[in-house]
């Protein structure tokens, strides 16, 4: 490059060193000199917060690019993971060949899920192994892991790890996997892992003697959370055998007793520090690496990090449940719903995680906001060789909420009664119980409608 | 290894680098300058812009060699020892940095815009941070943030030395210091 | 990514002669939009890349009397910003305009675009409509041919492995010819596009007929084609609202779409039939405000 003196190999050297040299010390202006002055709201102080302007304190950090996530952080000596996936849906795992993987230089540990502890995990049950030792579940299962003094090289070492696999009938439709034939993602248990009923009144009899009963049919699909940050977490042990993790987890809690319990260690002995999150959305409230991280740690005599790529958010974090609802509505000419009977089929993709949470609450919404005497909710939780669903903003709630008002608008449609009307006439009250009995307070549907139609007047003629 | 010479943030840095090596690995591993961050890795996300020679660019898609003897400027580079940058000052106060990971990206998206249209349109900060995906704080806060740093900017004598902005100190009722919370 | 051996070149003849050297495996950087994602993914390095993003004769964008000859290495950036192209030829930049964001955009070349062969690409039809040619370099001398004839198929061109793209030229007849250029995509932002269609014309102003009307299409056939039939149907036919819905009826007849999970055969289809009459109705616009 004409821009370049020609410089010979000691010179070369030179440059080189005074490179690094330029680039242990602080790269621009050393950060303390920027404007870091913070915005510390005042302790132990009640300030008016209605109608006051509210700037986020970690705002100013953010916005000079000094707020250290997961991935900015660096400690020394520190290794780098990377997790070889399984990519067969089933499988049982014949045999792991790593040997090609540790001869590498720059290799420092390789884990198998055999080595684990107590290899199972979960919010609910603890039906998800840290790496997969007998048995692939779905292709984004972790099969081994590596530990390398850079990316590049841990990336390099998974592709020689050998794994066989003797392949397994799999099933990836829901309907299917709740037949009684169908091939088990956890044998000897079947697919059906979480299931729960509502019922209030007499939803047959009602829906019999109703004027008119609409049914239908709707399914979301499974749905990624993409967090522009991915999941990523640094595992570091001390002398005295204690364990600290830095994680993007959003329930550092839950997750220290997971990581604690997979490790089979004290939960005192490990220290879970959540730092600032770049995206959650629910996708990071289990743990996913963090023990595969502490274990390649505990092997290497060295911290390690480890960061998803992108793909992995997609096939080994969790989604959002695809939902298949079935709702049977029985409604009097007036448009009065006087009965609704609902079956709900999650497909939970191979493991529970935040599943059992999700059918709760959708089973609690899935009638809606609206007064029904007579109601049968049933939901089923079901294993498919798929991508784990788990916790997602709403648990449910928005799947539910799809159906109910698309339905309710084929009704209003079919009555010709406006859309709204029809709302109005069904909605809670104020004191009005719901589904399980809850007596509601605070209740401002009917007057959130009004208020909405109004902004966007939907009362006056349209053309 | 021939080491390369880029300015960074106004200052010269000569660093020998593998040729593999892309513009944000040498920003982030070499320099320790981590405020643009991997969010994709393939040019999608837009959390690893930056300025070079003035435009942004993704530098996850620039090797570092293609930055030799140019000029790159990092979030780092945007504030002075003394005053926030003024779009720096409008995210800060129209609250458009909620998680902040995406922000240092989408700030020099507007600052690359703003440098070249000092009065922008909404649709025109629409296509210029469209190549910034932001999952949590939501556009409309980011394009009033633009506009309200636009107009701070626009009122400069010259448009290159932005008047600066001095830094707000938060009023703690009670008078008080403040304190760690 | 793996480690490779990077060369870089200053000019196009020192472009072609590293790519001799090196063999069929090297890999050309220009841009990187693509290839930074591909070696990322691949797994196995390139045992060399050539670095061609210095190759100053490979840049920039100039009238001459060929026409207006616009570098391989022209980002779309440039193309959007350039004011020569605003002026002589505004439907490369708008086209330019709808490629990723601008991020990409600083990055990506018009070049690289044109050598992925991708039938999705949004530069070909703005290109095509313009009946541009490309000059191609290789160790046996330089040649040109009409950009319809550089597509071959999908993610195929006619460039043999020892050559390079050097530039686009947009003949000095098709300077200032009114066009069009329309695009779906499933978003506004960052987009692929379903169809994207692209249709230069001039107007008789005795007549009030079309004359040399081009229209090329994008995404819906293995390369970048053009719409004979439709161009044939307009020929000489007086400019209505009616006429422009026929040869987008037409051309839709013309096009040769896949389904996938992005749109359905028939959907691309009917964006043909409507972006082809937008794209005519567009270029007769420019054609009014140029009078």
């Amino acid at each position: 490059m004409s821009d370049r003196r020609p410089v010979t190999e000691q010179e070369a050297l030179r440059e080189s060193l005074r490179g690094l040299e330029t680039a242990r010390l602080p790269a621009t202006v050393p950060p303390a000199q920027f404007p870091i002055e913070t915005l510390v709201p005042e302790v132990r102080q009640q300030t008016p917060a209605v109608g006051q302007r509210a700037t986020r304190p970690d705002a100013r950090l953010h916005g000079l690019g000094q707020t250290k996530y997961i991935d900015d952080l660096a400690l020394p000596g520190m290794l780098h993971a990377r997790i070889k996936r399984a990519g067969i849906a089933a499988a049982r795992i014949a045999r792991i060949d790593t040997r090609a993987a540790e001869a590498m230089p720059g290799v420092m540990a390789v884990l198998t899920g055999r080595e684990i502890p107590a290899n199972s995990f979960g919010p609910s049950l603890q039906d998800q192994p840290v790496l997969a030792d007998e048995r692939v579940r779905h292709a984004g299962d972790g099969v081994a892991a590596v530990a390398a003094v850079t990316e590049e090289i841990a990336a390099q070492a998974v592709e020689r790890i050998v794994v066989e696999y003797e392949p397994l009938p799999a099933v990836f439709d829901p309907f299917e996997a709740m037949r009684e034939d169908a091939p088990r993602v956890h044998p000897p248990a079947g697919n059906v892992y979480a299931h729960k009923i509502i019922r209030k009144g007499d939803v047959e009899r009602a829906l019999a003697e109703a004027d008119r009963v609409f049914e239908g049919r709707w399914t979301t699909q499974m749905v990624e959370h993409v967090p522009i940050e991915p999941h990523a977490a640094i595992a570091a042990w001390d002398a005295n055998g204690r364990l600290t993790v830095y994680s993007t987890l959003g329930r550092i809690t839950l997750g220290r007793a997971d990581i604690a319990r997979t490790l089979a260690l004290p939960v005192n002995r490990v220290q879970v520090v959540g730092t600032i999150v770049g995206g959650n959305f629910g996708g990071k409230n289990e743990i996913s690496q963090e023990p595969v991280l502490a274990l390649l740690a505990k092997k290497a005599g060295r911290p390690v990090k480890g960061v998803f790529t992108r793909g992995e958010e997609f096939y080994a974090s969790t989604t959002r449940h695809p939902f298949f609802m079935d709702y049977s509505t029985g409604v009097g000419r007036d448009g009065r719903i006087r009965a609704r009977k609902v079956r709900l089929v999650l497909d939970g993709g191979a493991y529970c995680s935040w599943s059992e949470t999700t059918l709760g609450k959708a089973c609690i919404l899935a009638t809606g906001p609206y007064k029904i005497e007579h109601v049968q909710v049933e939901a089923f939780a079901v294993y498919t060789n798929k991508t784990v669903a788990g916790a997602m903003r709403g648990f449910g709630a928005p799947q539910v909420c799809f159906a109910y008002e698309s339905q309710m608008d084929e009704i209003a449609a079919a009555l010709a009664i406006d859309p709204l009307e029809i709302r109005l006439a069904n909605a809670f009250d104020e004191g009005a119980a719901s589904p399980t009995g809850q007596t509601l307070e605070s209740v401002v549907v009917k007057a959130s409608l009004e208020q909405a139609a109004a902004r966007f007047g939907w009362r006056e003629p349209r053309s | 290894m021939t080491p390369l010479r880029i300015t960074v943030n106004g200052r010269e840095h000569v660093l020998p680098a593998p040729p593999e090596t892309t513009l944000l690995a040498l920003l982030r591993e070499h320099l320790g300058l981590t405020g643009a961050k991997l969010g994709c890795d393939v040019g999608d996300c837009g959390a690893c812009t930056v300025l070079v020679d003035g435009l942004a660019v993704n530098a996850c898609l620039m090797l570092a060699a293609q930055a030799d003897g140019r000029s790159v400027l990092t979030i780092e580079g945007l504030a002075t020892p003394d005053a926030l940058h003024p779009i720096q000052q409008a995210f800060e106060r129209h609250a458009a940095l909620q998680c902040g990971f995406c922000g240092p990206g989408v700030i020099l998206s507007a600052k690359a815009l703003l440098d070249a249209n000092p009065a922008p349109t909404a649709a025109e900060i629409r296509e210029a941070l469209a190549g910034n995906l932001c999952r949590c704080t939501g556009y409309a806060k980011m394009i009033t943030a633009v506009h309200a740093a636009a107009q701070a900017l626009h009122g400069a004598t010259d448009e290159r030395s932005p008047r600066a902005t001095p830094v707000p100190r938060l009023p703690l009722p009670g008078g008080g210091t403040g304190g760690p919370r | 990514m793996r480690a490779f051996k990077l060369v870089s070149a200053t000019d196009s003849a020192q472009a072609v002669a590293l790519l001799a050297e090196h063999g069929p495996g090297v890999k050309v950087l220009a841009g990187g939009t693509d290839l930074l994602v591909d070696l990322k993914a691949a797994p196995e390095a390139p045992a060399v890349v050539l670095d061609i993003s210095r190759a100053a004769d490979m840049k920039g964008i100039a009238a001459t009397d060929a026409g207006l000859r616009i570098g391989a290495l022209v980002t779309h950036g440039e193309l959007t910003r350039s004011p020569l192209v605003r002026e002589l030829a505004p439907v490369l930049a708008e086209a330019a305009r709808t490629i990723g964001a601008v991020q990409t955009r600083n990055l990506g070349t018009l070049g690289g675009n044109l050598v992925s062969g991708v039938p999705s690409m949004d530069s070909g039809p703005a290109l095509i409509a313009l009946e541009a040619r490309v000059t191609v370099a290789g160790p046996r001398g330089t040649r040109t041919l009409g950009l319809a004839e550089f597509f071959v198929g999908p993610r195929r061109t006619a460039l043999a492995p020892d050559e390079l793209l050097v530039d686009v030229v947009v003949p000095a007849a098709s300077l200032g010819k009114p066009a069009g250029f329309l695009k779906s995509g499933l978003r506004k932002g960052q987009a692929l596009a379903l169809v994207n269609v692209a249709a230069a014309l001039w107007i008789d102003p005795d007549r009030g007929a079309f004359r040399a009307p081009r229209i090329a299409l994008g995404a819906v056939a293995p390369t970048v084609i053009r719409a004979p039939r439709a161009e044939a149907y307009l020929e000489g036919r007086a400019v209505t609202a009616e006429a422009m819905a026929e040869a987008g009826r037409i051309a839709a007849t013309e096009a040769r779409p896949i389904g996938d999970f992005r749109a359905s055969a028939d959907y691309r289809r009917e964006l043909v039939a409507v972006l082809t009459r937008r794209a005519l109705a567009a270029a007769c616009d420019r054609a009014e405000g140029a009078q």
